[in-house]
């Protein structure tokens, strides 16, 4: 007889695990309390990037003059119809999920969930009604919330989260970001895009503070070009608040009012009151579920994938470990390979980036007992080099390709520029097949696309770039 | 090319100095091996420079480069109109291409920057 799984949340983790468990020959209840595709689909990146093609474009039809394009009358956005039209494209994607739960004989169960034993699970419905959910396996994913920190109560109102901000019906004047992380950049080009004045406020020295120093640097100051107040190295000490204005005085002095705030810092774990305690799950210090290279739990038979395991907290991570879970529910073997992870940041422009950064690999090397200056090789491409991107006027961006001189072997891969997330996985595969950067200097690129870029910052890494004068010896 | 009545620093920043203030800016040299403009990242008015400190940035469509002051003090104004138009520095780097001006806090610092003789010197060195 088949297997029964249940699998708590239908977020990217939840539901791909149940699609792949079906494949598998599972039988699959998923219990989702809120929307199919979790935030993800409903409140994050998938919504956020339905807004921001919009200012992408908005942007472009602004270059249009110099490019030959006459459009009468200036740019101007339509916030509720750009709130209407992502509504439109979630609901599509929404709808594709359940479409596809039908198609596998997936049942869905509206409700929370939360554990039992080991084996059951009490689905709580929103009428106060409650069933049993018996299984052979359970996969929590329960993914994680927005932040809820004494400091900045959220009213919805004038203290906003990255959710509010996707349906606002009224631009802002002014907007002050909290935290210059991935979703803060990301804020902070859409709406400044549109015309709110934004500032944006970051603790560490640098906005994206875990990317590479070079794609950092360069986003702040496209984030200034847009007209974006970028203040790192302090952090909000008190908000004063009036109906109007919102005023957060910061450690170093300085004051910054403005209509609304988002609280872009600490993302919460939905780890409690799942019913962990009750069968025995451990947690960790910030209550992610401690889980083994095969995505289960301290008690056999629970699995936890996705951002409530605290790993890489990445929609595109939890679907594989999902995947994972399910795999070896089923009697398969399967591990996630934690050390190629593409991943997108959707600013204006982008980045994509896979592996570790410039300093990471220098620490690594250096740890290793070797020379970081000798040891790490770095090759840069200038988007303004790129043949295609003189052509379609996107010239502002930078490829940079990280290699181990010793073996040639691609550490990591930054860029940033236009269509940079999808740019990145070239460099993805090749180092998921472990490939030389001197293999992928060597393969063909058509021409003209933006793909030349990666090619030339590959063959910069020994200095060979073909369209990038040659460096004075120092 | 090179204003006979400036100060320059082995950077390639230029210095005019009135009183207790100074102009500056980034030689012709300067502007003409980054290319087209596009962007200048300015100190804000108020801060406190040391010589030979980093205050901003310029990026071209070819690379960006660190600014650096050649002199110490209070950055009292910045060129605003270098935000929209950051290419005049392409076209007038000692004139409208300014970029800040600094309350200086030793006006003999400034002694110790190159004369426009030998900064000419110092730029033949410079070429490769």
């Amino acid at each position: 007889m088949s297997k029964h799984i249940a699998i708590l949340g239908a977020g990217p983790g939840g539901y791909v695990a149940a699609i792949r468990a079906a494949q598998l020959g599972a039988r699959v209840t998923v219990i989702e309390s809120h929307a199919l595709g979790g935030v993800c689909l409903n409140w994050g990146c998938i919504p956020s990037k339905a807004l921001l093609s919009v200012v992408e474009l908005g942007d472009k039809v602004k270059k249009g003059a110099d490019m030959g394009l006459l459009v009468q009358g200036p740019v101007s956005y339509d916030l509720a119809r750009m709130v209407a039209r992502k509504d439109q494209v979630v609901a599509t994607l929404v709808k594709g999920i359940a479409t596809l739960f039908k198609a596998w004989n997936i049942e869905h169960v509206q409700g929370t969930g939360s554990l039992r034993d080991r084996q059951t699970v009490v689905v709580t419905a929103a009428d106060g009604s409650s069933r049993d959910i018996h299984a052979d396996a359970i996969v929590i994913a329960t993914g994680s919330s927005w932040p809820n920190l004494a400091q900045f109560p959220i009213d919805g109102q004038q203290l906003l989260t990255s959710k509010h901000l996707l349906d606002l019906d009224r631009m802002p004047a002014s907007l002050l970001i909290v935290g210059a992380g991935v979703e803060g950049c990301e804020f902070a080009a859409l709406y400044s895009g549109m015309g709110t004045k934004v500032t944006i406020v970051e603790l560490m020295a640098r906005v994206l503070p875990l990317e590479d120093a070079d794609i950092s640097s360069m986003m702040e100051r496209e984030l200034k070009k847009r007209g974006v107040e970028v203040v790192t190295g302090t952090t909000v000490e008190r908000l004063e608040r009036s109906p109007a204005t919102v005023t957060a005085h910061l450690k170093d002095g300085a004051q910054v009012a403005a209509e609304k705030l988002l609280v872009s810092v600490g993302r919460g774990l939905n780890s409690r009151g799942i019913g962990l305690e009750q069968v025995g799950v451990q947690t960790g210090r910030r209550g992610e579920i401690l889980v083994n290279e095969q995505m289960e739990t301290s008690v056999p038979g629970i699995y936890a994938i996705g951002d409530v395991v605290g790993k890489v907290m990445l929609a595109h991570v939890a679907s594989a470990q999902g995947k994972v879970a399910v795999e070896n529910i089923t009697g398969h073997h399967a591990t996630v390979r934690y050390d190629v992870i593409p991943a997108g940041i959707f600013t204006l422009p982008e980045i994509g980036r896979v592996g570790m950064t410039e300093q990471q690999a220098r620490e690594q090397v250096q740890a290793a007992g070797q020379n970081p200056d000798t040891a790490v090789k770095v090759g840069r491409f200038r988007y303004a080099g790129v043949g295609k991107a003189q052509a379609t006027g996107d010239t502002t961006g930078l490829f940079k390709v990280i290699s181990e001189s010793s073996s040639g072997r691609i550490l990591g891969v930054h860029i940033v520029g236009a269509h940079a997330a999808d740019l990145v996985h070239e460099a993805a595969m090749a180092m998921q097949v472990g490939a030389t950067v001197t293999q992928m200097a060597e393969m063909i690129h058509a021409h003209p696309t933006l793909s030349e870029g990666l090619m030339e910052a590959a063959e910069d890494v020994e200095g060979k770039a073909i369209h990038q004068a040659r460096k004075r010896a120092q | 090319m090179i204003p006979k009545d400036l100060r320059y620093h082995k950077e390639h920043e230029w210095v005019r100095v009135s009183g207790t203030q100074a102009t500056m800016g980034i030689s012709h040299f300067a502007q003409d091996a980054l290319g087209d403009i596009v962007f200048i990242d300015m100190p804000k008015v108020g801060a406190v420079v040391k010589g030979g400190q980093q205050i901003g940035e310029v990026e071209s469509t070819k690379t960006t480069s660190t600014i650096y002051t050649p002199v110490s003090g209070t950055i009292a104004r910045i060129n605003a109109d270098l935000k929209d138009h950051p290419e005049v520095v392409n076209s007038d780097p000692y004139g409208k291409g300014w970029m800040v001006v600094i309350d200086l806090s030793s006006v003999s610092e400034v002694e110790k920057l190159m004369t426009a003789e030998q900064y000419e010197a110092f730029l033949s060195t410079q070429k490769h």
